[in-house]
């Protein structure tokens, strides 16, 4: 019989949010992530527990096979909902110290640029992957990049942009980061991007899907 | 052979069958023409069609909002950006400066309930959706060039999300199909019947355009199967609509596609256009595994472009239009749009050596 958290971990990595979500349909009428992760708390589980062996894992299998083209957007975004249901349950224990983010990642569209989908779905997969993210929005300025990276020592920041002529303010801002706070690690990530434009700019890592992004994260937050 | 007209052109490719030479073709981003307008390559008033002597003209003559006499409400504002509520009820900001994708803040739709009540109602064939007399001018226009002729809209997965957001819009598709179907019948039935009115009382045009953004970054939004359960009905609809007037389809998708390619070509699709480059797509990939059932139009890296540099530019050219022109299925396109990094001169240059490569006299 699979442990409390395990099914968590499979709630997440299928998207079952709650009792009364229609899908995944073979799991209609069980409790989802939600209910399981409030029982799961009520039976003394540690919250860190929950996180690292169920949510964390659930996440990371969902984003191995979207990287694996095994599932698709809406797959992920399921998973991400279950997720988000279960960790509003865990937030005092992040306040209290009991349950701990692995690390920081402040991400934004680079300044210029509207476009979130892209930006969001990385911030729901390093969310998952047991990173506090601080959302920045879209249309951000090196100079806000900066001072996120001033407010959370030791984070590390993505950054997206959809247009070729954004691309520039994105050179500007690893640029300004880089100068300021050498060692803050910088992922990019966007539809024009190329891994050759990654190392052009100086930025640390190019990711073209989410899980590369959270992959990366997790070898310098090891 | 003879020099074709722009529709007998069009019309052969579309059916990979002899022509004089590929087509040509193009889309800019708004801030391209202003500059070239500026830099007086271009005369104010003058048409990209015209000045470039393309083989297609394509008009977009029907309004789908919801509420056709909702004035957009500007809730903020900025130097650089508005934020702005729609007659979808949407929430988007815009960037006031340049051409940019709209940040999607809010959807008053997000489930059926919300569905049925604030957008279905409303989306009836009502005529004050059609712009008959851009339709008439463009199609006269066209006529007189002789240039292939077609209506342009938007086709189901389009005219879902600017109503519930991507976001919604995917995952209705797992937790409610049926929602999404409804949407999916409700806009095809609405294209449909505005079509009927449209081309009984202006004529038909050569051919019908569908855009269809279906993929981002190494990825369509959806799998090949859940494309042939939920968009592919409305796809088969329409496209069967269209070829059974004798009108051939063009579908048009931004970002990576290529595993919906054989849904695509099940619904009787004609021509797959844009082939984005830098979201992964190869148009000599494709062309040689559907090259056979698929007429191709786009394919050529617009970074290319944009370094300004002919030699490149030749490079990209080269490689690629000796094969694709192979079976007569190909109109020269950019991947995307031309931005305004891109010089006009460097433009002009992709034209015609694209044309003297893709020339068969």
């Amino acid at each position: 019989m699979s442990s409390i958290v395990e099914t968590i971990a499979m709630c997440v990595e299928r998207g079952k949010v709650n009792k009364t979500s229609p899908y995944p349909p073979d799991l209609k009428g069980q409790d989802g992530a939600d209910e399981l992760t409030a029982q799961a708390l009520a039976d003394k589980v540690p919250a860190n527990d929950i996180l690292t062996k169920g949510l964390m894992i659930g996440m990371g299998k969902v984003g191995g096979k979207f990287s694996r083209n095994e599932v698709f957007v809406p797959d992920l975004l399921m998973a991400a909902k279950a997720m988000t249901a279960a960790m509003k349950h865990l937030k005092p224990y992040f306040e209290s110290g009991e349950a701990k983010h692995r690390g920081t990642f402040v991400v934004g569209t680079v300044q210029g640029d509207l476009h979130d989908i892209g930006k969001n779905l990385v911030s729901m997969v390093m969310e998952g992957g047991g990173f506090e993210v601080i959302d920045l929005g879209v249309d951000v300025s090196p100079e806000k990049f900066m001072k996120a990276v001033e407010e959370h020592p030791g984070c590390a920041v993505g950054l997206s942009a959809l247009l070729t002529m954004t691309m520039v303010n994105m050179e500007k801002t690893v640029k300004l980061i880089k100068e300021k706070c050498p060692s803050t690690k910088i992922l990019v990530g966007g539809a024009p991007l190329t891994e050759e434009f990654c190392r052009k700019i100086g930025a640390d890592s190019y990711s073209p899907d989410p899980q590369g992004a959270l992959d990366y994260l997790s070898t310098v937050y090891a | 052979m003879s020099e074709m007209t722009g529709v007998e052109r069009i019309q052969n490719i579309l059916k990979r069958q002899p022509v004089d030479r590929i087509g040509v073709f193009e889309h800019f981003w708004g801030d391209t023409q202003k500059k070239w307008v500026a830099e007086g390559h271009i005369q104010p008033g003058e048409s990209m069609e015209d000045h470039f002597g393309y083989d297609l003209q394509l008009c977009w003559p029907f309004n789908l909002v919801a509420r056709l006499n909702f004035t957009p409400e500007v809730v903020e504002e900025t130097d650089e950006t508005q934020l702005v509520r729609d007659g979808n009820g949407a929430l988007l900001r815009r960037h006031k400066l340049h051409d940019a994708t709209p940040e999607h803040v809010d959807f008053l739709v997000q489930d059926r309930a919300a569905w049925e009540e604030h957008i279905k109602p409303f989306l009836t064939p009502d005529r004050a959706r059609i712009n008959f007399e851009a339709y008439r001018e463009a199609r006269r226009r066209a006529a007189d060039a002789q240039r292939f002729f077609a209506w342009s809209g938007v086709n189901v997965f389009e005219l879902m999300h600017p109503v519930c957001g991507h976001q919604h819009m995917l995952t209705g598709m797992l937790v409610d199909p049926d929602w999404i179907k409804d949407m999916t019948n409700t806009y095809t039935q609405l294209t449909l019947d505005l079509m009927d009115i449209l081309f009984s009382e202006e004529g038909y045009p050569d051919g019908v355009w569908f855009y269809e953004d279906m993929g981002f970054k190494e990825r369509p939004f959806v799998s090949l199967d859940m494309y042939r359960e939920i968009i592919q009905p409305s796809h088969r609809r329409t496209v069967d609509y269209a070829r059974a007037k004798g009108l051939p389809v063009i579908m048009h998708s931004c970002g990576y596609v290529a595993p919906l390619v054989p849904g695509i070509i099940e619904a009787g699709v004609d021509c797959l256009q844009v082939i984005e480059v830098k979201a992964g797509m190869d148009l000599l990939g494709l062309f040689r595994d559907f090259g056979d059932r698929l007429s191709f139009m786009g394919g050529m890296d617009v970074r290319v472009l944009y370094t300004n540099d002919r030699a490149t530019i030749n490079r990209e050219l080269t490689a690629k239009i000796p094969e694709v022109k192979r079976n007569f299925g190909y109109v020269l396109h950019s991947d995307h749009s031309i931005p305004d990094q891109v010089d006009y001169e460097s433009y002009r240059y992709f034209v015609q050596r694209g044309m003297e490569l893709g020339n068969y006299r």
